[in-house]
């Protein structure tokens, strides 16, 4: 596990970060967090692997700890529960701040191959897993209509937003 | 009668299409009309993880799918239903919508805001509704004892759901439940997530919060867990057996989607219209219980 455990002094921090995340729309209530601790309090996921912190996250966000932040293994663990959101009384949305983080990770080389492997399993299969063999057979003998193969329009969506460019953490699980 | 693009996510077709046939078999009792999109592909919920604009792209893409053949969607994925509903409610803004309707051109598309999305569940509940439910039941299900498991984004974001459900006390599944004539058994950690979209990248994690429903579920002389997602389903079916080496436990918990549950109460064959047969978990427990 890639603990935050060293201290990191101001000069290795990155002003310019929290800026950066604030300008995707989906983050700008950052700046009324109050680190009250809501978000962690009510994430199942801190619960059962208290490492893993909303409220620690956002702190780091706001000091600048870009690269503490973005190459940490821990940004990829959110289950998507969103009670963070439902539950922060300052209305910020940890959960789509937690988007961003990952977007502007994912750029950086550090999205674990899982979901690279996804987006290009949906441009072969329009979905998230590679083709098996036995999906046809299992629909036949319950008489479901059998499945497609994706159209052209969504791979001409995947190549529309470019994801399908992006590389793989390399060390990734 | 009503009228719904089927929408059915990855999962569902693909692994656990027994909640495709007992879905198709219920609204077809019940005289919802479900047409197939063949076009329609993941709704996108996990490009987000790289990309928020291409997760939007992809609802989008879904949404004006649909609304090409006039169609509201009917959704069986929770995750599906929350990632649709909230590209909704963010396409309702007008820049973004001409960015993304600029993109959708290409592949000669346009979404104009007028498809909805509703979960089977909410269709159930709000079109049926549960006293038209309650006067067909046919079998007798008072002897089992059910618990609900709802699935985060049939829930949250709240905002997206035009205030349909309370998150944090949620009523729905309950009263569909209770309307198969079964009985509802509440539990502490009802809106504990399932941990289904972190399962991907960390499969202990994911199993630490199965792991954790199963514990509290344990003493509370449970026939079943009834839920509305195919996610939850495999997180609690197929990986009850993992939990149970990890843990060294031996949970052994049902597991069935709510419309095979109210296949059940109507009278349908268990394996021909609902698909049972496909558990992991043997359902015995449950049909023993039926008269």
């Amino acid at each position: 596990m890639n603990k935050v455990k060293k201290m990191v002094s101001t000069s290795e921090l990155d002003p310019g970060f929290k800026s950066d995340v604030l300008t995707h729309p989906d983050a700008r209530g950052l700046n009324a967090c109050f680190s009250c601790g809501a978000c962690s309090a009510g994430c199942p996921i801190h619960e059962v692997f208290p490492d893993y912190s909303p409220k620690k996250l956002a702190k780091m966000v706001r000091l600048g700890m870009k690269k503490e932040v973005l190459s940490s293994p821990y940004i990829w663990y959110c289950a998507t529960c969103r009670n963070c959101v439902e539950h922060c009384p300052q209305n910020v949305k940890f959960f789509d701040i937690l988007n961003v983080l990952k977007n502007m990770a994912a750029k950086e080389g550090y999205a674990p191959a899982a979901w690279i492997e996804q987006t290009k399993h949906v441009t072969e299969t329009g979905i998230v897993f590679a083709k098996e063999d036995s999906w046809a057979k299992k629909r036949e003998a319950l008489s479901l209509r059998p499945l497609k193969k994706p159209g052209e329009k969504i791979r001409g969506i995947i190549k529309e937003t470019g994801i399908g460019k992006i590389k793989p953490r390399v060390n990734s699980k | 009668m009503s009228k719904y693009a089927l929408f059915l996510g990855c999962t569902t077709p693909v692994k656990v299409p027994q909640y495709e046939l007992a879905s198709r078999w219920v609204c077809k009792y019940f005289g919802i009309e479900l047409i197939d999109v063949e076009e329609f592909t993941c709704c996108g919920i996990n490009q987000v993880n790289l990309s928020i604009e291409a997760g939007l792209l992809m609802a989008a893409m879904n949404l004006a799918l649909a609304e090409a053949k006039g169609l509201d969607i009917l959704t069986l994925c929770a995750a599906c239903t929350g990632a649709l509903a909230e590209a909704i409610e963010k396409l309702k803004d007008e820049t973004t919508r001409n960015s993304v309707n600029e993109k959708l051109r290409d592949v000669g598309l346009e979404y104009k805001g007028k498809t909805k999305v509703r979960h089977i569940s909410r269709v159930l509940y709000e079109e049926i509704g549960t006293e038209k439910i309650k006067r067909e039941i046919k079998k007798d299900l008072s002897a089992l004892r059910v618990a609900p498991h709802y699935g985060c984004h049939y829930l949250r974001p709240k905002s997206a759901f035009g205030g349909f459900e309370e998150p944090d006390n949620p009523r729905t599944l309950h009263e569909l439940i209770l309307a198969t004539g079964a009985r509802l058994v509440e539990y502490e950690t009802l809106n504990l997530c399932c941990g289904g979209k972190v399962f991907p990248v960390s499969g202990d994690l994911s199993r630490a919060l199965v792991q954790k429903k199963l514990d509290n579920l344990a003493d509370k002389e449970i026939d079943a867990m009834a839920l509305q997602c195919q996610t939850c389903y495999l997180m609690y079916s197929d990986q009850q057996k993992e939990v149970n080496q990890k843990y060294d436990k031996e949970y052994n918990l049902p597991v069935i989607l709510y419309p095979q549950l109210l296949g059940l109460a109507l009278d349908a064959d268990p394996v021909k219209n609902l698909g049972l047969n496909l558990h992991s978990i043997s359902p015995e427990k449950i049909l023993s219980k039926i008269i």
